[in-house]
């Protein structure tokens, strides 16, 4: 028989076996969750989730899982499960994703970039980071239109309108007055660019040095150009995880996740010890305890199962199992082979690793 | 590579943080819940004896961490076995 070959780096790992086949399989650490999903399928018992808890407060450094290259057969199914991308696998150097006799797990995100405002908000909601919103803005003297003008004889240098302008367009250059040169300023500058006519500055000016005319009303908006705001939205496929934040805070829905999983987040508040562990593991933010006044306990935990993928991270981390998921829906592509229809038909049933225990 | 509790007496100043911490611990006992230490053995996986931390039943810790993370001096780590 051939053996297997282990090779580790950092965290990540990978198992290959050269025979007929060339088979390799290799793990991204980075990219994994730790959601077991791949420990419960293993048909061989091959593989061991770590220490998640102690992983996600930084109070251990290893790898989330453990692939044991002695009990691994290079079956692939792993990899296929895999909610996040976490485990590569290749038959021949062809990813398995890409072979037709294999299912696997249909999930994508997929935005309307001709809808989209660049408001920024999925790139803030993203929990994995793995949404970049870049804009680039009009330049704000192109949206107004007026004049303004200033009579240095007549300004005293009081800055008053330096304080007041919302824009900083005026700015006054102080000096130390000295016997040749008596003035407290040196210069008064107005930045015509910065500058939107708003009249403050005419307004508080205690020695009316300054005229502004803002032209918007009478001449209407036709003769300013249209706001344009162009820009763009980078999407990280590996780091995401098809949580559907994004789609969910989008205000002009540009964006449309397909989820791996269907199924149901069943939390038993009165199990739950309020540890907050769950909320520290779940890669999609869909736990949280609601603010609570300073000193009192939360009064519950807090889901919302739009963002859920039903990894089913939280059922495994807790310890005192309050928590279930329960996968009802896998979208999976066909496949022909019996043992693998089962092996994956076996991640709707209800037996994580906690409730094993 | 699995992993589970360990504690160092040495460092432990047995202030029972931990104690009360512990989800599985303050699921048995309303008295752990409640920040104050257990009265009796209902089964903890810790507890102050003596001034210092003991492991007691670690057959159902799952490794959450939170005790590790309430301890101020280091005294309980999760390691290899």
């Amino acid at each position: 028989m051939i053996a297997n070959e282990k090779s580790a780096e950092g965290k990540s790992m990978s198992i290959k076996r050269d025979a007929a086949e060339k088979r390799e399989l290799s793990f991204k650490d980075e990219v994994c969750i730790g959601c077991g999903i791949c420990e419960q399928i293993c048909p061989m018992d091959a593989i061991e989730l770590g220490p998640i808890g102690a992983i996600v407060k930084e109070k251990v450094d290893t790898s989330k899982i453990n692939i044991n290259e002695d009990d691994c057969v290079l079956c692939g199914m792993c990899s296929v499960v895999c909610p996040v991308e976490a485990i590569d696998f290749t038959i021949d150097s062809k990813p398995i994703k890409e072979i037709e006799d294999y299912p696997r797990l249909i999930k994508s995100i997929t935005p309307e970039i001709e809808n989209c405002i660049y408001c920024g908000a999925c790139d803030i909601a993203c929990p994995r980071d793995a949404i970049k919103v870049i804009r680039e803005l009009p330049e704000r003297a192109k949206l107004v239109t007026g004049e303004i003008e200033l009579d240095k004889d007549t300004c005293v240098s009081c800055r008053i309108c330096e304080e007041m302008c919302p824009a900083d367009a005026i700015h006054l250059e102080m000096q130390t007055p000295t016997s040749s040169s008596p003035e407290i300023a040196s210069d008064i500058i107005v930045d015509k660019d910065a500058c939107v006519y708003c009249g403050i500055c005419k307004r508080v000016c205690p020695v009316d040095a300054i005229k502004v005319i803002c032209k918007i009303c009478p001449y209407g908006e036709y003769e300013i150009e249209e706001a344009e705001i162009k820009g763009d939205l980078i999407i990280d496929e590996d780091l995401c995880i098809n949580c559907g934040w994004c789609q969910e805070i989008c205000p002009k829905d540009v964006i449309k996740v397909e989820k791996p999983f269907e199924g149901e987040l069943i939390i038993d508040q009165d199990d739950c010890q309020r540890c907050g562990i769950c909320i520290e593991v779940c890669p999609c933010n869909v736990l949280s305890f609601p603010l609570s006044e300073s000193g009192e306990i939360a009064d519950e935990l807090y889901k919302d199962e739009k963002y859920c993928i039903y990894c089913g991270a939280c059922q495994n981390i807790c310890p005192v199992s309050a928590i279930e998921v329960r996968r009802t829906g896998l979208n999976v592509t066909p496949t022909k082979s019996k043992a693998w229809q089962k092996a994956i038909e076996s991640l709707k049933l209800p037996e994580g690793r906690s409730k094993a225990k | 590579m699995a992993y589970k509790l360990v504690v160092y007496k040495e460092l432990c100043h047995g202030c029972g943080n931990c104690v009360v911490a512990c989800p599985v611990n303050a699921s048995k006992s309303t008295e752990i819940a409640g920040g104050k230490g257990p009265q009796e053995d209902v089964g903890q996986i810790l507890i102050v004896e003596d001034g210092t931390i003991e492991l007691k039943d670690l057959s159902e810790c799952n490794n959450c961490a939170t005790c590790i993370k309430s301890c101020p001096v280091n005294a309980i780590a999760p390691e290899e076995v």
